[in-house]
């Protein structure tokens, strides 16, 4: 029998926080991650604000690959507008920096067990938690403890065994493929994103530079405007046309929740974290700056929360959502409007936009005014926008 | 049912959060269960690989 104090299920960056800060708070803390590696193919565009990664987490030089100082959309009709008043914005080393966290949780003494898919977890009769899981010889392996922690990622399904409805609306998810592009066309410093029903229905495309000649380039399709396999079809034309010639490695894809994040984030002894959790920026698709913080204050709260006798306080892990509501909720729920409202707008209402945008001096654009431009444009809604700003 | 052409699959888990039946499971790799799978193909229309089709049952 494997018993801790708390089981963190995923070693992504929301789970290897977590129990960081669990280890930290002193418990006996097991990480348990489904691969031989965490974080291994990196399943993201690797951009992230340097406000947002900070709040929680001072990087490590290494982990930075590049610093981004401008931005660019292109409309559907193919007009640009340079945003020259970007924050100060970083593109990672995920694979480095995944590796790193799940090695900083590991020293500040949580266990971790990878290769280790958990397959069924459930309440014991004892008021604790029981996770099942299969090791790497095909052997069925038992965990328990008084608090589980679910950062198993947007394919999560152990919430459900808490009563948690876990299925994402079409409408909410981004089915996105991405990969890795080395061509000498590939500006060193600048974002550059692709918006319209021909780039990637429902979503926008993105060319991030990560240094050295190359570049993320990836693409989101809002899955109710999705057919199987269109994301790898329009990505790898884009990247024909854009990039001819150019070396393509690392193709691969992945979801984005983009609804609402999930409510309750606690039950009885259970929580969740990052993507489980659906902690993302509906309007970018953005996570991590989230799921860091989501996976902190969840570790460190759980840690809090045992009483003498071993036994947890499930109240109080309520503090953890708490904590989320009042730093990012409020925010993730702004997105979400957002990003409903967005999918509203048609090819020539982008168009409309960015031609305004495009005569206006560069240095001042910045994000906040493409969207102030397009409520604008679109004066009924701007009494919506009012309320979600309320 | 729904089938998986594991040779296209990339196993990023997209099929699984959309599935209201919870039918698709990711282990070792990506299985879906016939017993649950409604064949309703939301599945199918998100994957961004194309890696999911329906198939009659023999």
């Amino acid at each position: 029998m494997n018993d801790y104090d708390i089981i963190v299920v995923g070693a992504g960056p929301a789970g290897a926080m977590a129990a960081m800060s669990a280890a930290e708070g002193g418990r006996r803390v097991c990480l348990i991650e489904r691969k031989a590696k965490a974080g291994v193919p990196v399943r993201c565009g690797e951009g992230v604000g340097y406000r947002g990664l900070t709040l929680t987490l001072e990087p490590r030089p290494e982990w930075i690959r590049a610093t981004v100082t401008r931005a660019r959309m292109v409309s559907p009709s193919g007009i640009a507008v340079d945003i020259g008043n970007v924050d100060k914005s970083w593109v990672l080393d995920r694979e480095r920096m995944d590796a790193d966290l799940v090695g900083m949780a590991v020293e500040k003494g949580a266990e971790l067990i990878a290769s280790t898919p958990i397959v069924s977890a459930e309440k014991t009769w004892s008021n604790r938690y029981r996770a099942v899981g299969v090791d790497g010889k095909g052997a069925e392996v038992e965990f328990t403890a008084g608090c589980l922690i679910l950062a198993d990622g947007v394919e999560s399904r152990l919430a459900r065994c808490f009563g948690w409805e876990t299925a994402l609306r079409p409408s909410d998810i981004e089915t996105c493929a991405f990969a890795r592009v080395k061509s000498d066309c590939i500006e060193p410093d600048c974002c550059v994103f692709y918006t319209g029903r021909a780039a990637a229905p429902g979503g926008y495309l993105w060319i991030f530079p990560r240094g050295g000649g190359e570049a993320n380039v990836g693409l989101g399709v809002i899955g109710s405007r999705c057919r199987a396999g269109l994301p790898r079809e329009l990505l790898l034309s884009f990247i024909n046309r854009q990039f001819p010639g150019s070396k393509v490695t690392g193709l691969h894809c992945g979801g984005v929740p983009v609804g609402k994040w999930a409510r309750p984030l606690v039950r009885g002894g259970v929580m969740l974290v990052g993507d489980a959790a659906r902690q993302v920026n509906a309007i970018n698709g953005a996570g991590l700056a989230y799921s860091l913080y989501a996976g902190k204050a969840a570790g460190a709260v759980a840690a809090k929360s045992f009483r003498s006798d071993g036994s947890v306080n499930h109240k109080a892990l309520l503090e953890y959502q708490r904590a989320w509501a009042k730093n990012f909720g409020k925010q993730q729920e702004r997105s979400f409007a957002l990003k409903e409202f967005i999918m509203s707008a048609d090819d020539a209402f982008l168009d409309k936009i960015a031609e305004s945008l495009s005569k206006e001096d560069a240095r001042k654009v910045n994000y906040l005014r493409v969207f102030m431009r397009a409520f604008a444009s679109k004066p009924a809604l701007l009494l919506k926008a009012f309320r979600l700003f309320k | 049912m729904t089938v998986i052409d594991p040779k296209r699959c990339d196993e990023c888990g997209t099929c699984i959060s959309v599935c209201p039946s919870d039918a698709i499971v990711i282990e070792r790799a990506v299985s879906i269960s016939a017993l649950k799978c409604a064949s309703c193909g939301a599945c199918i229309s998100v994957c961004p690989f194309g890696a999911l089709s329906l198939e009659e049952k023999k």
